[in-house]
This record gives C-alpha cells, structure tokens and sequence, in this order.
C-alpha cells in the first residue's frame, strides 16, 4: 500500500511538473519585450507632443503603462482558466460585440480625432473601442462554430456560413465606427481561420484571385476618374504619390517616409527622432513604427520585425501542438489578427498600401488595444498550458 | 477529438499561415532597405530642409577708399528687428513695444505680430542704441539682429559717383551698383533645427555658415581734390545764382579721376529726402521722378552742347589732316556764309586778319568752320569716330549717356560749320575731357575711371582693374601743337581768367546757348591742364545758367584758375619758377 501510495504521489506530482513545464515562457518574454520596448517608444516618440500639450512628458507613457498593468493582469487570469471556459459565451460574446458597436450611436458614444469609435462610461479613465472587443469575440465565436460543425466544414454549405457569420460585423465596424481598418482586420481574422478550418486550397486560391482583381479594377477606376471623390480615393491617390498632395493626404505618409528615409542604417539614436517633434501626426501611435525607423535606423526596424517573427513562430507551434482543433482555432485567430496589424502597420508606413489607421500591437499607444491583445495572449497561453508531452 | 488526417491537414494550413506572413514581412523588410539605404540621403536632405529655419547673416559690405585710404563709404552697425510668431507669449506688450520704440503706427506692429509666418521682419536698419534697448526687455519671439548699414563719413561728398546702397545693402546708384559684385560679399546663414511649429530645438544646436565680407574699393578719388573742387563749385554756383555746377578732376595720362562734383549734391545719408522747399504731399512717382532728378549725375547721364571747348577737336583733326598749321592766316570779317547761310561770329565786328593760333585764342568761329568745311564731312566725320566720340567713354559708372550726332549721310556744310565750333550736337562732359585728354597726351584715348583695384579682408589684393588705351587717335606733332596752342589760349588769349602764377596752364573756353537758342540760358564752361607741356591734371569746370556775366572765360575758367592753384601744389607738380 506504501508503495502504492507512492507511486500515486509520484503520478500526481509529474503531472503537476508537466504543468507547470508547458508554461510557454518563450511566448511570454517576447511578449514582455514587446511591450517594454512599446514603453520606451511611446515615452521617446510623445514625450514632446506631451509637454507641449498636456505639460507633462510622462502623459502618454503612463497611461500606457496603467493599460499594460492592466492588460497582463487580465492575459495572467486569463491563461489559468481553461480555455474551453470561455465557448458556452461564444454566441454571447458575438452578440455583445454587436450590441457594444451600436452602443458608440449613443451618447455614451466619444468622439476623438474626427471619428466615432470609443464608448465611455462616467467615472471609468478608460474609454472602449468596440472594434476591439469584436476581434476577440469573432475569434471565440468561429472557434466554436467550427467545433460545432464538425465535418460539416468540408461542405459547400458549411464554408458559406463561415464566411457569412462575420459579415454583419465587419459591416457595423465599417458603417457604425467608420473605422475601415478594424472591419478589414475582422474580415482577414475570420478569413484566415475559415482558410485553417477547412480542408481545401481552391476556393481560397479562387477568392485571393478574385480579391486581387477587385483591389487593381478599384484602384484603376481611381486613378483614371476625373474628379476624385470622398476621403478614401484622396487617400489612395495620396498614396501613389505621395508628394504631389505633400500638404493634404500626403501629409502624413511623405512624413512618415522623411523619419524612415533619414533613419538610415543605423538611426539617429533613441530619442533623438526631429519628425516626432510635431512634424509628424499619430507619431506615438499609427506612425511609432517611423520613429523607431528614424531613431534606431535599419536595424531596430530588424530586431522588431523578428521580434514579431519570433512570436508568430510561437504560436505557430502551439497551435500545430494544441490539444483539440478548438484550442488551436484560438490560437490561429489570434495569431493572424497580430500578424495582419503588424504587416499592414508596417505597409501602411512605409508607403506600401494607402494610409489607414492601424496600430502596431504592443507598441503603438492605446489603451484598448493592447488590452485585448494581452487577453488573446492570454488564451493563446492557456491553450499551450494543456498542451501534452509527447514521449 | 481531431482525426489525424485532419490534424496534419489543419497543421499544414497553420504552416502556410505563418510562411505567408514572414513572406510578407520579408517583402516589407526589403521595401525598408530600399527606403532606408537606397533613397535615404533624398528623405533626410528633405527632412533637415523641412526642420531647419534659416536665417540669414548679412555680410559686411566693403568699403569705398580713396586714392590714399580714405574711406569714403564705411559699414555701422545696426540692427534687424524681427518677430517668431509662435513664440511671443504677450503679443499685446510686444506690439506696446515695439511701437513706442521704433515709432511705427499700431497698425503697422499689430498685422505683422499676429501674421502667422514663421518670421516676420518689423523694422531694419534700426540703430544700435535702439536695437539695443529692445533686446533689454527680453521679450519672447522678439529677435534683434545685428548687422550692418552703409555709413558715408562726409555725407554729401561725391554723392553722385559714390552712390548709395538700399535696405538690403545693394548699390542703388553710382559705384556702389557698378562695383556691387566685389562690394557685397557672401552672406552667412543661420541654420536652426525646429519643431514643426517654429520653437526652436535647443539642444541640436546651430549651424552657422559664416558670412563672407565684401571686398573694399580703392578708387582714384583725391578727398583733398574732391573737397577742395566740391567747395569751388558751392561757391561758384552761390556767386553767380546758378542751377549747378560742375567739375571733373582727371589725370589725361591715364584716365584716373580725381574728383567728380555735381553741385547740388545730397546726402548719401539721408538719400530720399527731397530737396528743401519740395512740396511733401506728391504722389510716389513724382516723388520718384524728383530724387532720380536729385541722384542725377550730369557729367555722365546729361548730354550739352560743348560749345567753343570743341574747337579743341576741330583744330586736332585739321592739324592731323594737314588742312591747316598753325602759321595759316584767315581773316575775319565777323560773320561766315555757308551755302545760303550766314553764321556770325561772337565778335560782330570780326577779328580781322589773324592767324590759326590767334583764331584760337580768339575762338573766331568763322575760322574754326573754314577749317571744318576745308576738311569736309567724310574726313571731318572720319575724325569724329577715330577719336571716340560717337562710342561712350567705358567709365566705370551706371549710365553713361550717348553722344547725339548727325547721321553722316544728314550731315550738310551747314551742320559740318556748326559741328566745327561745336553746336547742334550733345556729347556728355566726361567724352568732351576724355577727348581733349586724349588729343593732348600724344594721342592715347584713355578710358576715365574710378575703380582702382579690390582689396579683400585681409588687405590682399583680389583685383587691379585695368582700362582700354587706344594709342595714335593723333599723332605726337599734332599733339604737341594742341598743348602750345591752348597754353597760347590761357596765356594771352581768351582763357586768361584761368592763368596760374608759376603753371604752365592751357585750356579753352566756352559759352554755349542752350537749347531753344533765345532763351537766355547758357551754359559756361572752361577746360584746363597743366603743366601745359606734359599735362599731369586736366580740369573742366561747368556752370550751368548762370545769372549775369556768362561767359566760359568769365565764369568757369577763373573755378580751375583756383583749383589748380591749390591742387598743382598738392599733387607735387613744379611750376616752371621751381624747376
């Protein structure tokens, strides 16, 4: 019986071990990385715009801090509850995503920088964007869905759900906020995971082409329509060329290239940024990637890249390893919602795309943003924690 | 739980993910090389071009000297008040101000502190004591530049050779515009890093490009000669009440002027202030038409006719020719008829017999148009252009006017007699003296001028400046007869009033009617050098409408009688008792 009792013990105390061992740490520090660095960027590329503004070079930089403090908590509580938790609130959260977003038409809607994005509510500091609760609700909601479907993804049907379920709220993102860029990266999530899900390569190969042709036909009608209408085809002109509207759409993008174009190889040294000294709009948040171009040169913008690069290599491995297609369906979503901010981030700064709004994650300033991504990590980290070692 | 197939099928969807992205930021990475170390150099020079404010030094003009290093135009400092829009704090007390201390209107301070420009220039060439003062207040987004004004020691001496220059140091007239290329200098600039919205970066610094001074011009001017001839004149023109007088001080030998007056000079100082007695409340443009009136240099922007002072040029070229020698008799009978034209001469009665000499020391017209007439239009003509007088002289000054002349083909006995003693046609002051110079130096035309050599900073010589000599416009003989001639003229004849005791002078006089003939204005004017033998000075003193006595030999001659009495020491030329 001793040795029975024992062996027991034994069994309890390995399993506990394995537990504890599956802690995706790699994930975890390039995660912290991010968002120290995130710190002492959004500190270098506001503190001016602060002091001028506020009188107070910290401003920026301790409110970011406060939603970081914030967020890890929530990415810690988070990754200790099992992540199969959270799908009895899949339909749930997709319905407080809609709810949330016709909230913004309310007058507890806040308008900032020209658009209608936030809701705030008196006597809490930190306003919501709904966008951001949406990317997370659409990626518990698809999971789920798709667990549910079992083998009904492989059907024509099933795929057309799929991709139907996301439609209405990338339209209310797109209609209700006015915000393009959260309602492309909503699609691109739900597209990805749909692209995971299901067995096959035509449609998608069949899609991109079709999507291809779509964006060069806009693009064509632009450039050749006389009179160019509306806010987004001035930007898109702004785009193919930047330096003929140098001071109206232009503006910012040929901004954004000066601080990346006089970075250099090896950048002026941090803190020593000129373009962040008003020259540059958003310089802490859309724009930050063009400060830390202009300050650390080529090769901050490197180690950034394979930062990023790294973290997706992360959760590539936990998704290929996760337990169940629920959990690694989580992780897919989460994994391409940060690879779309950061590659369109970057296009977006380098003039590569047209200019929209989109953040880098961990490092652009903003308060909800980083949040909600800390609580993705946080699920990608309790789907690893149950991830089995295989002998 | 997942089948394997499915598994491996979901895995290898989640690998083309993750290779798709790292495609993607491979392809961004390659954009930001492209950006970052292929067009780099093009987005800084922009970038800094867009962060930096420059601000621009102004580079101390050179100076004006004379012959000896007397400096005749000279920099002071003064100082630039400016405003930076966006960093005034207290726009009411900057404009309280600058309006109590620069004495503008309120209105004037209020556009220009609340214009919203990066810098905007309220005042310049404010003085230093004032500049000064304003910078003590301290207040922010006044900035208070030094730099430097053109400052003229003697005021109105020589205005109008001198020139003036403009707000921002350019010549307007005179040397200062001719010269203005060694003058000015290089300006410097002030490169400061901005923000985007003006405030200065401290802590990047300046960059300073310095400025370049301007190099200074030694001239040929003589302050002795030029004071002492601007004093004749004020006398001269006082005494006889009359519009101006003139007066030119060369070396014939090479062309280098010693003094040039115009009386009424004004004050380079004060350049736009209208001449006493002007009605102040006149339109800009007749204001304008006044002060160009006012900067006029007559010796070289004003045409006249010579007069009698030309049959210095009619006896050369009959000398030359050979139609004529000195020893020749003419007789006079006080009038000329050429073709169906009868030209009296000054003295109505006639100068009787006479010979060339006499005739010149009488200066008988009707003698002067046989010889012209004996010489024809073609060789009188030839002479006229062989001696330089249809071209311009090539002084060193703006605007030099041409010579009006008959067209050859136009040109009748009746104009070639009235050319021959010098009428019915203009040539400036300064052709007539270079002209005579040219006959009586052995025939050498020389170029008149100023400017000398250019001395930089550092008292190196950037340039010597060198003038056109066109040798053999008459010959030595010819030359040498001229210069008996006119000393014959002062000494016994009708340039007498311009004798100097213990000089060797010559000179010829002249009394011309202006235009329209009848109307009692004449222009009296007297050209002289000396020593007659190997001229070193030659003057020509020229007083226009004299009231009274007009005559050239009357009026002008005794003006360069009194110069040269006192410059002929000064330049150290012995007359003949000291030899």
């Amino acid at each position: 019986m001793d040795i029975a009792m024992a062996a027991r013990r034994k069994g309890k105390r390995r399993k506990k071990e394995q537990a504890e061992y599956f802690f995706d740490y790699s994930l975890l520090f390039i995660v912290l990385f991010l968002l120290g660095f995130g710190l002492i960027m959004v500190y270098s590329a506001s503190y001016y715009e602060a002091f001028s503004d506020y009188g107070d070079t910290t401003y920026y930089l301790t409110r970011q801090l406060a939603a970081n403090i914030l967020g890890l908590v929530a990415m810690i509580v988070v990754a200790n509850i099992p992540y199969h938790f959270w799908e009895r609130f899949a339909v749930l959260g997709y319905a407080v995503s809609v709810v949330l977003i016709l909230l913004v038409m309310t007058p507890l809607g806040i308008e900032a920088g020209g658009a209608r994005r936030w809701i705030g509510l008196p006597g809490i500091p930190f306003n919501l964007q709904p966008a951001e609760v949406a990317k997370l609700c659409m990626i518990l909601f698809l999971s789920s869905l798709v667990c549910k479907m079992g083998k009904g993804v492989r059907t024509m049907k099933g795929f057309l759900i799929m991709v139907a379920v996301p439609m209405p709220i990338v339209v209310l993102v797109k209609e209700v906020t006015d915000n393009l860029s959260s309602a492309i990266i909503i699609l691109g999530i739900a597209l990805l995971m749909v692209f995971v899900a299901s067995p096959d390569y035509k449609k998608f190969i069949i899609m991109g082409v079709i999507g291809v042709a779509a964006v060069a036909a806009i693009l064509v009608i632009i450039i050749n329509a006389d009179t160019v209408e509306g806010f987004r085809s001035a930007r898109i002109l702004a785009w193919l060329d930047p330096e003929s509207d140098a001071l109206d759409k232009g503006f910012q993008p040929l901004q954004a290239l000066y601080a990346i174009g006089s970075g250099g190889i090896w950048g002026k040294g941090l803190g020593r940024s000129i373009q962040k000294l008003n020259f540059l709009p958003e310089a802490q948040n859309d724009m930050i990637f063009s400060i830390i171009c202009e300050e650390l040169g080529l090769f901050g913008a490197i180690a950034i890249m394979l930062m990023f690069i790294l973290l997706l290599w992360r959760m590539m491995i936990i998704a290929n390893n996760a337990l169940d297609l629920f959990g690694a369906l989580l992780v897919v979503g989460v994994m391409g919602h940060i690879a779309i901010q950061v590659i369109l981030n970057i296009a977006v700064v380098t003039s590569t795309v047209p200019n929209t709004g989109i953040s880098l994650p961990f490092i652009s300033y903003g308060g909800s943003s980083v949040m909600f991504l800390l609580i993705e990590i946080g699920l990608v980290l309790s789907v690893a924690r149950r991830i089995q070692l295989k002998t | 739980m997942l089948t394997n197939n499915n598994q491996i099928a979901h895995r290898k969807k989640i690998l083309v993910v993750f290779f798709a992205c790292v495609a993607l930021l491979v392809f961004l990475f390659a954009r930001l090389v492209y950006l970052m170390v292929w067009r780099a150099e093009y987005y800084a020079a922009k970038a800094t071009e867009l962060h930096e404010r420059e601000r621009g030094i102004k580079a101390a003009r050179g100076r004006i000297l004379d012959r000896n290093g007397v400096v005749l135009a000279d920099n002071r400092t003064v100082c630039t008040i400016s405003v930076i829009h966006n960093q005034i704090q207290d726009p009411e007390e900057v404009i309280r101000v600058l309006c109590q201390e620069l004495e503008l209107s309120e209105d004037y301070v209020r556009t220009r502190v609340e214009k919203y420009t990066s810098m905007e220039r309220i005042k310049s060439n404010v003085d230093k004591e004032t500049g000064d003062r304003i910078r003590e207040y301290d207040l922010a987004g006044v900035k208070v530049d030094e730099d430097y004004k053109r400052y003229y020691p003697y005021g109105e001496l020589g205005s109008k050779v001198l020139g003036f220059t403009g707000g921002d140091n350019q010549g307007i007239i005179g040397l200062e515009v001719r010269y203005e290329k060694y003058l000015q200098g290089t300006a410097g600039t002030i490169l400061t890093v901005t923000d985007a919205k003006g405030i200065e970066v401290d802590e990047e610094g300046e960059r300073r490009i310095e400025p370049v001074a301007g190099n200074d011009l030694y001239t040929s001017i003589d302050y002795n000669i030029q004071a002492y001839a601007t004093q004749l004149a004020l006398q001269a023109c006082a005494a006889k009440e009359a519009e101006g007088v003139s007066i030119i001080v060369m070396n014939p030998q090479n062309g280098e002027i010693y003094a040039m007056v115009n009386v009424p000079e004004f004050d380079l100082n004060n350049p736009y202030d209208l001449p006493e007695g002007t009605d102040e409340n006149i339109g800009s443009e007749e204001r304008q038409n006044i002060l160009n009136g006012v900067w006029r240099n007559g010796c070289i922007n004003d045409t006249y006719e010579p007069g009698s002072t030309f049959k210095i040029i009619t006896a050369a070229a009959g000398l030359e020719e050979g139609v004529v020698t000195p020893q020749d008799s003419f007789s006079c009978p006080g009038f000329i008829v050429v073709d169906d034209r009868r030209i009296r001469c000054h003295k109505v009665a006639g100068h009787g017999g006479e010979t060339f000499v006499q005739a010149t020391m009488n200066s008988c017209n009707p003698v002067f148009i046989t010889v012209g007439l004996r010489l024809g239009v073609d060789n009188y003509y030839k002479y006229f252009e062989g001696f330089g007088l249809k071209e311009k002289t090539g002084i060193d000054l703006p605007g030099e006017a041409g010579t009006i002349m008959h067209k050859k083909e136009d040109m009748g006995n009746v104009e070639l007699a009235t050319v021959s003693f010098g009428q019915s046609f203009q040539i400036t002051p300064i052709q007539l003296l270079t002209t005579a110079s040219s006959i009586i130096n052995g025939g050498r035309r020389i170029t008149p001028h100023f400017g000398v050599k250019a001395v930089d900073e550092n008292g190196e010589v950037v340039e010597e400046f060198s003038y056109e000599v066109k040798e053999g416009i008459v010959s030595q003989e010819t030359s040498a007869t001229m210069r008996e001639m006119l000393e014959m003229v002062v000494a016994e004849g009708g340039g007498i009033n311009g004798k100097v005791e213990g000089f060797r002078v010559g000179g010829k006089t002249a009394t011309s009617q202006t235009l329209p003939r009848g109307s009692g204005r004449y222009i009296a004017s007297f050209v002289g050098f000396a020593p007659a033998d190997d001229p070193q000075v030659i003057a020509i003193a020229i007083v226009n409408n004299p009231q009274g006595v007009y005559y050239g030999g009357q009026v002008a001659a005794p003006i360069v009688r009194q110069l040269f009495e006192n410059i002929l020491p000064y330049l150290g030329i012995m007359g003949y008792n000291q030899e």
